[in-house]
Order: structure tokens, then C-alpha cells, then sequence
């Protein structure tokens, strides 16, 4: 999610903040529909109500934000009373178009939809919920296999409740594909994929990912995958002045894959980044406030939204400048928390903060947010009481012994949340840094669940992983059975009964590239802007790596999302590089000059789309090999069909 | 642009509903309201060339000089309306052009004044906004064309501006809007270019494995990469796509525009929009002036009045200058005098042809006292009505509401936004 990296929330923003202000579309003629509060009721509240009695104004002096305060209403009493339309002011005011003052009134439908919620008893999507429960105790580490199994369960009941049977095991190499680009960030190579492929244990899928966790080209993925969450390299600079720290928020990444490769908890790695002090040379991890404040120095409010995003899952960012509109965040629960970063000053390459805290915890609302200007906001934990200043320690290293606490109610699942949403494309709760008690998971008990297991695991991230790739739920087909309906294979994914295909990032793409190509500076800049100073890209495109990255950039919040266009198609189909031949290909046929054409195509499947060729495919190939007359030419024609399939740039 | 584009909220519940997952209901899938915004009408409006001078040109050095200014004032072929004397072609083109000198617009920091000029709206955290060319691609550009609707032409730089450069966007409007980008006019599109000499054969290759994996997996991202895949190879094969090819023109025209890469890239722009393309973006870096705009422009000023001048002229020599506009400007203008700072109070952009009422002056800015310039003092712009001028001028309603990330319906201009009414 890029969102905290950018800038401070402008004064317009304060408008479109809560998700889901969509008019119903009830179809009319009465759907027997019960009407829910998030589902329902809470978009036209957001889209008709929340500008005057929400967190930035509270007109009449009524919050309609949440239920309490709804019942417990304004100067004219309560807004609703539960079951009794009568007593409900709120509904008295909507019906004879009283409000909203202004010109557009709520429709009929929307109006429907509110008198059914009162008249109900305020229903709740989160009451509705059956599977609230997690189904393995708190507080104790458990097997990976009953985690597995557990997640399992959770998905099952709500799949069963849906009446959807889960699509089928995925084949192996389907798994074996998914599982090397999750894990490791590029495909197999030939060789591995006939490994495992020709492996007959039955206990080989466990294995392959304990080894592949065991690489370290997990840490190198995993690193990488937080280094964009926090800030993507390829930025241009924004509000850094012009010089957007490429090189830096590399090493970051690289910083991170270290701490993942050795199992550093996220407790721990979330500490050292949050108390860094010191030089950069020595602790790459110092460019981590500079990345997400501005003009390359780091901002309380800065930090503040980053660290609210990433570790607590929740999103502060409105808060900045007033009462969140729409969430029940108060500004001072921003300044509260900002407090903690008060003292500290940070740039691109050095950390430092007073020994002493004198002043206190606290710190003033500064000019730049837009109401209470001057104000003194103490410093507090989310959601906490103040907190007196320690006096031996840095205020951040309060801030991250609350933070990382086992019994910290935000950090465990924040993660957890992220990882599945890594895996599956979508998190337990969407989007996946805006958990709030209005918004909450679509597997209530699950979601508990993979929160409880990283705690009782001391954060360790492998372990969560490993029992998320080895639940069935990791290992469903991205296929698609014929003649389903569009509608239909969406509500299977959104239940998690089916993996969807996700777009390669930049990352997974490049390297396995490179490995296709036997080529690890594999190239793909236009021929015309390398060593060409004199044109206007040239600093734009000095590196090849930076380069590819900004080509090849995928939709982070979605990787469903398919955003190639004539661009990316167009340096696939065409850049003289990706014709011109693999290094890894001249090895295997050097080392195996005795290869047939058809094992020699087989071996070019294996390295690029991880299965064999079908018996359709292997004829196709043959055709245009004896068309071609040259078996070099031919061999890299269809290494170039192969990286130009789509299901190539998938990851089914 | 697909239902599936971001997972929202609210479209879960609905699935999770549909599904019977909350438990007692068991409704009918429904899912009307995502597709709304899909089924856009795309009357042929208008196309566009937007000359963009990256980094603030200085107003009092150009379009509205002052007696106090460094550079003198010229007349015009129109009676009553100056210029600076350093731009004596763009001068005779005065009846086919508007200068709108009264822009105020709030943001004096480049990246954040590039994104409110190239949007109309104010940069966020929340998502980004589509960009006016993107906005023209969805709109006017021809959904199913050989070429590309909206084009980015780099036509280089006085000296590095770091990393400051704006991308334009589609945002929420899809990928298919996003930008050809052409690094160096001279060099045209890269990877344009076939490789290889058995293109054919290995298309037919590519072709039926496609079509095996879209059997097992018809879901709209396949779909949306064979299109884009599809869309790549129609333009390559176009007879069209010799007009990103600038050794075509005759020696002549390409004389006239200026042997210069901002007015070749000029040129390129008009073979472009006569081509097919919706809407060019020439993007010239270096206007960032600081303290020596006098200098830096007497030097600058030859080739761009060529380049824009040749443009005009040899549009309406062809016909097309009522049907495209031309809009020349920058991200906000610099203070009066020496042009030492970033100005976003009172600063000038210029248009021309478009079929609007072309020979005049919208706003003014003051001319009299010490700080001459320094304010708006009539019929102030802001960037809204500024981006709501525009679109109506390229035939573009701009009240339309797209789906940004949330399901925020977004329309194309903030609401409050009032075109120009003067131009029409």
C-alpha cells in the first residue's frame, strides 16, 4: 500500500475517506433482505450524513459514526432507538425529507433500507457472522499442520454455510510454480521443476517449503515485499526534493532480507527499525523515517501514518488534521501517538534523539494540520492512557515495547493480515491497513486465529507462513471450471475457495527472466536511451534494475489487477534481447548435445512455465522448429513465445 | 475498469451476502452497480496538444509582460494585445490564440502543482487521480483503434530537474488509458520495431497457446492482457504508426518547425493527432528559472516561438486547427521581476485553435505600483475551472462519475468547478 508514503492529507481529502459510498441498487419489488449496518446502512450514512455529524463536525451535536453514539444522539435525543422507528429521530428527520438539508434527498430505496435497520434492531454484519470463534486456543505455539488445518476448517464452514464446494487441489506443478514465486520471488529452474515433478513422496510438498523457506532467497522476496510496502525504490522523489534515495531504500530491503533470513521475529525487526539511531553506513535501517516524512526528513505526522499503516493496521492518516470524519479516530489519537516521534530527528542518513526528555512526552499540533492548531497532545499508546516519558530510554522505545507486546491488540494481526493478503491477493480485512470495529474481517474466527498463533510464536514470521502455504486454501487450483459465471468464480475467490491468478510484480518478473535467460544483468532498456546523456531520460533510466521496475510496476493494492499495456506488451514482443538468445539455454545444450528437439522443448516449458509441454503444445513447437530450419533460431523463438504467454506473467 | 478491479468492502459483503455467509440470508447474486461506470459513451470530441513547459515559465517573460518587466513589450497582429518582443512569430499568431492570464492556483511546490494542473484535483494519500490526457484517452479517444489514444513525447531539457517529473496516470479511468511514451522524437516509439524475421510464425505460436490457457482461466486479467497484447501487434502492423516516424515529413515542413527537439516534437505531435492519436503531451523540462529567467528564456525564446508558431500555422494550413487545441503552460508561473521564485498567484497559460473564441485575453493581472503582476485583479482561475475549461473544450463532460478505490463515485472535475465561459 503506498498510501502513508505519499503526502500529509490534503484538505480536500478529508472527503473521501470511507469506503463504499455506493447508492443501493435495489432492484425494487421486495427482495426479503434484512438490512445490515456496514453493508447496508453505513455507505449512506457516509455518502448523506457524516459531513455534518460525523468526526469534523458534529451539527446539533450528534455523532452518527458509530452505534453508541447514535444512541445516545444529539440535543433533540437519541438518533435511533433499537426496534422502535418511533422514538428514532433520526428516522423521523430522513422520512419527511427534513434531512439532509440539502438538495438531494435520500431515495426511496435508501430510505427502505434505513427503517428496516431500526426497525430490526440495528443488525450488524460482524452479529451476523457465524464463525466468530478461533477454533485453536490462545496463547500457546501450535504444529504448523494444525494451524493448516484449522485455517482449513474456518474457510470450509463458510464455504459450506455458502453452500460452494472449493475448487480442487492445484496439480503439482501448479503448487510448485505458485509456491517458488511466493517464496523465493522468481519461478524454478528446469532442473528443480523435474525434481520435484518426478518426486514421488508423498510428504514433498511440506518439504518444498520448509526448504524454500530455508533459502535465502525467501529473505530476499520478503525483504524486497516490505521495502515497497514502506516506500517503492522506483518512486520519483515527490516531496523529497528531488532526490528520491533509490540506492538506500535498496539496501533497506536488503537490511530486511538479512533479519528474515536469520528468523529474526517481527517483534523484534519492527523494534529495530522503530528505536534506530546512529549513521546509516552502519544501520541501513535509518532511512526508514526519512522514506516516509518529507523533503527527506522525517515528520511526526509522517511517521505516525506509516507506522500506524504497517504495524497496527490502521489507518491515522485523516486524523492528522481533525476528527476523522467518518472513522471514530479523534485527532488526538494521531497527535497522541506522533508525540512518540517528537523528539527524534531524522534524515537520509542519520537518526538522533536527545538523551534527556525534558519538556515531557508531549508535543504541539503544528501549523500544517488544520484544526487546533498549538494544542499540546501528551503523548499515548493507540486507543491508551498517556504515558509518563521514561526517563533512561528514547520515547520510541516505549512506543515499540507497547508495540510489540504479545498482548498488543493491533500488532500481531496487522501482520498476519498483510501475509494473507500477500498470499491470497485480498486480506481478512480490506483494505488491509483499515481495521476498525465498522469494518470488520470476512472470517472473524480466522483471523483471530493466524493473530494468536504469531504472538504465541514470538512473531516468527516463517512459522505463520508455513502454516498458511500448507493449509489446503494455499493449494487450490486457479483454474477456472468452464462455464462458470464471472460472478460466481469472484464469490468463490472472495471465500477463498479458489486461488486467483495474480500478476507477477517487477521483481518476480526480472528475475525470472534472468533465469530464463541465463543472464543476471539481463537488459532491457531501449537500445536508444543507454549511454545517451544527451537525451532527457537518461537519468531517469541509469539503471537497468530501476528501469524495469518502473516498466513492469504491478497494481500493489491489487494483484489481480492486470495494468500492462501497449508499453510492457511491446518491449516483450520486441526488444532484441529477448530473442537474442539464453546463456542457460547454450549450457543445457552444450552439457547435452545428444538432446532431441522435443527434450530440448520440454526443458525450455520446465524453465519457464514449470510443468512439461502437452502433447498439443510439444506438436505446435515441433512444427515451427522444422519451419525455422535452425535450431538456434528456433530453440529461441520459442523461449520467446513461452515468456510472452500469459501464463507466464501469472502466477496461477 | 473491470468489476474486479479493487476489492471493496462493500462488494464483499455483497458477495459474502450473496453467498449465504451471513447467516439467514440467501439472496440472488447482484452486481449491477461496478458496471455502470463501463458503459461510457465516446462521442468524437475534440484532440489535443498540450505543450507542457516543465518547471514554471515565467509569465512577465512571455505572455504578460509588464512595463517594469525585463523584457519589453510587442504588439501583436491583434489590436490591443501584447507580448514580450522575443516572440515575434507567436505574435502573428495572436487571432488564433487566448491568453488566460489570471491562473490562481494555490500550490507552489512542483510535484504537487504538476499533479493539480495535470488533474484539477489536489494530490492525496488516499488514490491518484486520472490525468487530463488520460481523461481524453477514456473520453474522445476511439476505444478500438490501431493507435494508441494519448501520447507522451519527451522533447528534453535545458538541465536535469532531478526526479521531479509527473506521470500521467489513468488511475481508476484503467490501464488501457496510460500513456505511449516516445523518449526522443528523433528515435520515435521504442521497440516499435520488429524483431527478428519470423514474426508471423512465432505469433501463430504464441496464438494457439493463448488460446489453450484462456480456455481453463476466462477471467477478466487473461482477458485483459491478451487485449493489450492484441492492441501491441495492431499498432506495430499499422500503416498508421508511420506517423511516429518524423523522416517521412518533407525537408521543408520540418525546417520550418525548428531544428530543435521541441519543435520536431512539435511536428511529431501534429503527425500524431493526424494519425489517429487523441491526445499529445510535449513535455520540454528545465523552466525552473531561479533567478535568471531573463537569461535562460531570450536564449529559449527562438525555438519555442518557432516550434508553437509553426504548429498553429501549419494546422490551420491542413484544416485541423478547429478541431485540436493547443494549450501551452506550465505548472505555475514565477514571482514578478527577476522570475526568481515559484509563482501560483497570478500567472499565464496560452491556447489556441480548438474552434474557440480565439484573438482575446481572459483575466488580468495588476500593472500598476511596485509589484506589478503580483496579483489576480480580474476573473481569477483556479485549477477546477481551469480543468472543467478544458474538457469542455475537447467535448468532455466532465460531471461524469468514475469508481475511484473505496467505491467513491469521482467525478471527471470537482463539482464546484465553472468553465470559462468566455471561450465558447
Amino acid at each position: 500500500m503506498k498510501a502513508h508514503t505519499v503526502l500529509p492529507c490534503g484538505r480536500s481529502r478529508m472527503l473521501f475517506v470511507l469506503p463504499s459510498l455506493v447508492v443501493l441498487a435495489w432492484s425494487g419489488g421486495g427482495r426479503a433482505e434484512e438490512s445490515l449496518l456496514e453493508r447496508d446502512v453505513l455507505p449512506i450514512l457516509t455518502k448523506q450524513c457524516l459531513g455534518c455529524h460525523g468526526g469534523l463536525r458534529q451539527q446539533g451535536k450528534l455523532d452518527l459514526r458509530t452505534v453508541p453514539a447514535m444512541l445516545k444522539g444529539g440535543k433533540s435525543g437519541p438518533a435511533v432507538k433499537s426496534g422502535d422507528l418511533d422514538a428514532s429521530e433520526m428516522w423521523a428527520r430522513i422520512a419527511n425529507d427534513d434531512m439532509p438539508p440539502h438538495e438531494k434527498k435520500l431515495s426511496a430505496a435508501e430510505k427502505a433500507a434505513i427503517k428496516q435497520w431500526i426497525a430490526a434492531g440495528l443488525p450488524t454484519v460482524a452479529q451476523r457472522q457465524q464463525d466468530d470463534a478461533p477454533l485453536l486456543p490462545a496463547g500457546s505455539k501450535h504444529e504448523p499442520r494444525q494451524v493448516a488445518a484449522a485455517i482449513d476448517q474456518h474457510l470450509d464452514r463458510a464455504l459450506a454455510a455458502a453452500k460452494l464446494s472449493p475448487a480442487p487441489r492445484a496439480d503439482d506443478a501448479e503448487f510448485l510454480r505458485r509456491v517458488y514465486i511466493d517464496l523465493t520471488g522468481r519461478v524454478p529452474t528446469a532442473e528443480q521443476t523435474a525434481a520435484f515433478l518426478d518426486d514421488a513422496q508423498p510428504d514433498k510438498r511440506v518439504r518444498l517449503i520448509d526448504a524454500l523457506l530455508a533459502s535465502p532467497q525467501f529473505g530476499e522476496q520478503f525483504g524486497r515485499t516490505w521495502r515497497d510496502w514502506i516506500c517503492p525504490p522506483e518512486l520519483p522523489s515527490d516531496g523529497n526534493g528531488g532526490a528520491q534515495p533509490h540506492k538506500q531504500a535498496q539496501d533497506l530491503g536488503v537490511w530486511l532480507a538479512a533479519r528474515f533470513n536469520v528468523g529474526d521475529g517481527w517483534n523484534k525487526i519492527t523494534r529495530e527499525i522503530l528505536t534506530v539511531e546512529g549513521e546509516i553506513k552502519t544501520r541501513p535501517q535509518v532511512i526508514f523515517y526519512g522514506l516516509v516524512g518529507e523533503g527527506g526528513k522525517a515528520t511526526p505526522d509522517g511517521s505516525t501514518r506509516a507506522v500506524a499503516s504497517l504495524f497496527l493496521g490502521v489507518q491515522l492518516q485523516c486524523a492528522q488534521c481533525h476528527d476523522d470524519p467518518y472513522r471514530s479516530w479523534a485527532q488526538t489519537d494521531h497527535w497522541a501517538l506522533a508525540a512518540f516521534f517528537g523528539k527524534m530527528t531524522a534524515d537520509f542518513t542519520k537518526v538522533t534523539e536527545p538523551a534527556t526528555n525534558k519538556g515531557g512526552a508531549q508535543i504541539s499540533i503544528p501549523k500544517t494540520a488544520f484544526k487546533n492548531v498549538g494544542v499540546n497532545v501528551p503523548a499515548a499508546f493507540l486507543g491508551g492512557k498517556h504515558v509518563a516519558p521514561p526517563q533512561d530510554r528514547s520515547l520510541r522505545s516505549a512506543l515499540a515495547d507497547w508495540l510489540t507486546a504479545r498482548d498488543n491488540p493491533y500488532f500481531a494481526r496487522a501482520f498476519a493480515n498483510r501475509v494473507w493478503f500477500y498470499f491470497f491477493a485480498r486480506g481478512l480485512v480490506n483494505p488491509i491497513d483499515d481495521f476498525r470495529e465498522l469494518n470488520p474481517p470476512s472470517h472473524p474466527g480466522l483471523m483471530a486465529l493466524l493473530a494468536n498463533e504469531f504472538a504465541a510464536a514470538d512473531f516468527d514470521v516463517k512459522h505463520l507462513i508455513r502454516c498458511v502455504c500448507n493449509s489446503e486454501a494455499y493449494q487450490r487450483t486457479s483454474r477456472v471450471a468452464s462455464g462458470t459465471s464471472e460472478s460466481a468464480t469472484a464469490t468463490l475467490t472472495t471465500l477463498f475457495g479458489r486461488m486467483p491468478l495474480r500478476i507477477m510484480t517487477a521483481d518476480m518478473l526480472y528475475d525470472s527472466l534472468k533465469l530464463a535467460y541465463g543472464d543476471p544483468k539481463l537488459d532491457l532498456r531501449s537500445p536508444d536511451t543507454k549511454n545517451s546523456s544527451a537525451l532527457g531520460q537518461a537519468a531517469l533510466v541509469a539503471d537497468p534494475y530501476l528501469e524495469f521496475l518502473r516498466r513492469f510496476g504491478t497494481n500493489e493494492e491489487d494483484a489481480t489487477d492486470f495494468t500492462h499495456g501497449i508499453p510492457q506488451m511491446l518491449t516483450m514482443l520486441n526488444h532484441p534481447r529477448l530473442l537474442a538468445g539464453s546463456k542457460a539455454l547454450e549450457a543445457y545444450r552444450k552439457a547435452r548435445p545428444a538432446a532431441s528437439p522435443e527434450q530440448t522443448v520440454e526443458w525450455l516449458y520446465l524453465s519457464t512455465l514449470s510443468r512439461r509441454p502437452s502433447a498439443d503444445e510439444s506438436a505446435d513447437a515441433q512444427r515451427y522448429l522444422q519451419k525455422t530450419n535452425d535450431p538456434v533460431k528456433g530453440f529461441n523463438g520459442v523461449l520467446w513465445m513461452l515468456v510472452n504467454r500469459s501464463e507466464y506473467l501469472f502466477v496461477r | 475498469m473491470f468489476s474486479s478491479r479493487l476489492p471493496l468492502p462493500r462488494r464483499d459483503f455483497l458477495r459474502l451476502s450473496a453467498a449465504g455467509v451471513l447467516s439467514g440470508l440467501s439472496v440472488p447474486w447482484f452486481d449491477s452497480l461496478a458496471h455502470a461506470a463501463r458503459t461510457v459513451q465516446r462521442p468524437r470530441g475534440k484532440s489535443c496538444i498540450l505543450l507542457w513547459m516543465d518547471g514554471g515559465p515565467s509569465q512577465q517573460h512571455t505572455f504578460d509582460p509588464k512595463p517594469t518587466g525585463e523584457f519589453r513589450a510587442a504588439s501583436t497582429c491583434v489590436p490591443g494585445i501584447q507580448i514580450v518582443e522575443q516572440l515575434p512569430q507567436l505574435a502573428q499568431c495572436m487571432d488564433d490564440m487566448i491568453l488566460l492570464r489570471s491562473m490562481k492556483t494555490e500550490i507552489n511546490d512542483h510535484y504537487d502543482a504538476k499533479y493539480y494542473l495535470h488533474t484539477g484535483y489536489k494530490r492525496t494519500t488516499a488514490f491518484e487521480h486520472p490525468a487530463i490526457g488520460c481523461i481524453a484517452s477514456s473520453q474522445v479517444g476511439l476505444p478500438d483503434d490501431d493507435m494508441p489514444a494519448f501520447v507522451t513525447i519527451d522533447a528534453g531539457h535545458d538541465r536535469l530537474d532531478g526526479g521531479r517529473s509527473y506521470r500521467s496516470v489513468p488511475a481508476y479511468l484503467g490501464p488501457q488509458h496510460e500513456p505511449l511514451a516516445v523518449h526522443d522524437p528523433f528515435k520515435g516509439l521504442e521497440n516499435l520495431q520488429e524483431a527478428g524475421d519470423d514474426l508471423n510464425d512465432r505469433l501463430e505460436l504464441l496464438r494457439r497457446g493463448e488460446a489453450r490457457f484462456a480456455q481453463d482461466y476466462a477471467t477478466p486479467a487473461v482477458a485483459n492482457k491478451q487485449a493489450a497484447l492484441n492492441r501491441a501487434v495492431r499498432l506495430m502492423r499499422s500503416r498508421r504508426a508511420k506517423a511516429f516516424d518524423l523522416e517521412q515529413e518533407p525537408a521543408g515542413v520540418r525546417a520550418a518547425y525548428g531544428a530543435h527537439k521541441f519543435g520536431q516534437s512539435c511536428l511529431l505531435a501534429r503527425r500524431l493527432i493526424e494519425s489517429g492519436v487523441s491526445f499529445v503531451e510535449v513535455i520540454r523540462r528545465g523552466w525552473d528559472d531561479h533567478g535568471v529567467a531573463a537569461k535562460n528564456i531570450h536564449g529559449r525564446a527562438p525555438w519555442m516561438d518557432a516550434g508553437m508558431a509553426a504548429l498553429i500555422r501549419d494546422l490551420k494550413q491542413r484544416g485541423m486547427l478547429d478541431d485540436v487545441l493547443v494549450v501551452w503552460m506550465g505548472e505555475f508561473g514565477r514571482t514578478p521581476g527577476s522570475g526568481e521564485g515559484h509563482f501560483c498567484n497570478a500567472w499565464s497559460t496560452v491556447w489556441a485553435g480548438g474552434g474557440l473564441k480565439t484573438g482575446q485575453v481572459i483575466g488580468k493581472t495588476s500593472d500598476t505600483g511596485k509589484n506589478q503582476g503580483g496579483a489576480v485583479i480580474e476573473r481569477p482561475i483556479s485549477a477546477p475551472d481551469y480543468m472543467a475549461t478544458l474538457c469542455q473544450a475537447l467535448g468532455i463532460d466532465s460531471h461524469q462519475e468514475f469508481m475511484a478505490p473505496g467505491n467513491r463515485p469521482m467525478p471527471l472535475v470537482e463539482k464546484t468547478a465553472q468553465p470559462i465561459k468566455e471561450l465558447f
